[in-house]
């Protein structure tokens, strides 16, 4: 690989940074290459001793979405900043997917919950209106003590979710940080 | 060596370099390369995470030789994490060789 294609390959893969930060970033592979041919060596070699523009533009992007994680976190955010990080090593995909589906997972299962419990006076009144004499008054008053319960479920699943969000993106930099490298075994 | 190791000690080594004169990023990536074996191109990443995160500023500086090159220079935020990453370096060297003197049968 000579440096126009290294070049080539790491300016496509580095497509969705901003234009200003990509042109930065290859500025500084350019003036790598333009000062190891000062010392003698040919564009191969300097390509070589660099390793793939790809496992560069991983890394990069990785530290990116972090960094967008961070100003704001919205759901899109997140996920485009855990499949970066997967995309760092297959390793990843086990320490990061893992995790993030068991927290997902028992998240949803929590609102699931809070939401039929708020729902089940109504699907009282339903039953009403379809089979008015099996009406009972235990079932309305424990749909209503289910719906109160429901109520702070709800409540506590907003501040767990705020929580276990803002943990997940902090582990996220951690194993970042953990797998940052994209090192040669030696 | 265990690639592992290595992606904890290059930040160290990053910090390190800079800690006495400020370099170009060419010369940090050599000074790294000659000692271990790393592929050279995973500094450059470091290299913008580390300034992101403010432990050293950037520079232009012209050269004789050919284009200007950019200069990296240690902040103090830079200097104090480099402290700190020091101690615990040294920790745990220490702790790693004990063990091995417990632990391995001399010849």
């Amino acid at each position: 690989m000579n440096k126009e294609q290294f070049v080539k390959k790491l300016d496509v893969a580095l497509k969705k940074l901003p234009e200003g930060e990509r042109l930065d970033i290859l500025q500084d592979f350019q003036e790598h290459f333009s000062i190891g041919k000062e010392e003698g060596k040919s564009e191969e070699e300097i390509a070589e001793s660099l390793g793939s523009p790809n496992q560069i533009a991983k890394e990069l992007l990785a530290t990116y979405y972090l960094e967008k994680v961070e100003d704001v976190s919205t759901t899109g955010n997140i996920l485009r900043a855990v499949w970066a990080v997967i995309g760092l090593g297959f390793f990843n995909l086990v320490i990061v997917l893992g995790p993030f589906i068991a927290f997902v997972s028992v998240l949803l299962t929590g609102w699931v919950l809070a939401v039929a419990f708020i729902a089940t006076p109504l699907l009282v009144v339903v039953n009403l209106a379809i089979y008015p004499d099996t009406f009972q008054y235990f079932d309305l008053f424990f749909s209503l003590a289910l719906a109160g319960l429901g109520l702070l479920i709800a409540i506590g699943m907003v501040y767990a979710t705020r929580f276990v969000a803002t943990g997940f993106v902090r582990y996220l930099h951690y194993n970042a940080k953990l797998v940052k490298g994209g090192l040669q075994h030696g | 060596m265990n690639i592992q190791f290595k992606k904890g000690v290059l930040e160290l080594c990053v910090l390190a370099l800079l800690d006495k004169q400020d370099r170009y990023g060419y010369e940090l990536v050599q000074k790294i390369s000659d000692r271990i074996a790393i592929s050279e191109g995973s500094v450059y990443p470091l290299l913008r995470r580390l300034k992101k995160e403010e432990y050293f500023t950037t520079y232009l500086q012209e050269s004789k030789e050919g284009p200007s090159r950019k200069y990296y220079r240690l902040t103090e935020k830079g200097r104090g994490y480099l402290h700190q990453l020091i101690e615990e370096w040294q920790q745990f060297s220490i702790g790693v060789t004990e063990l091995i003197k417990e632990g391995v049968r001399d010849e």
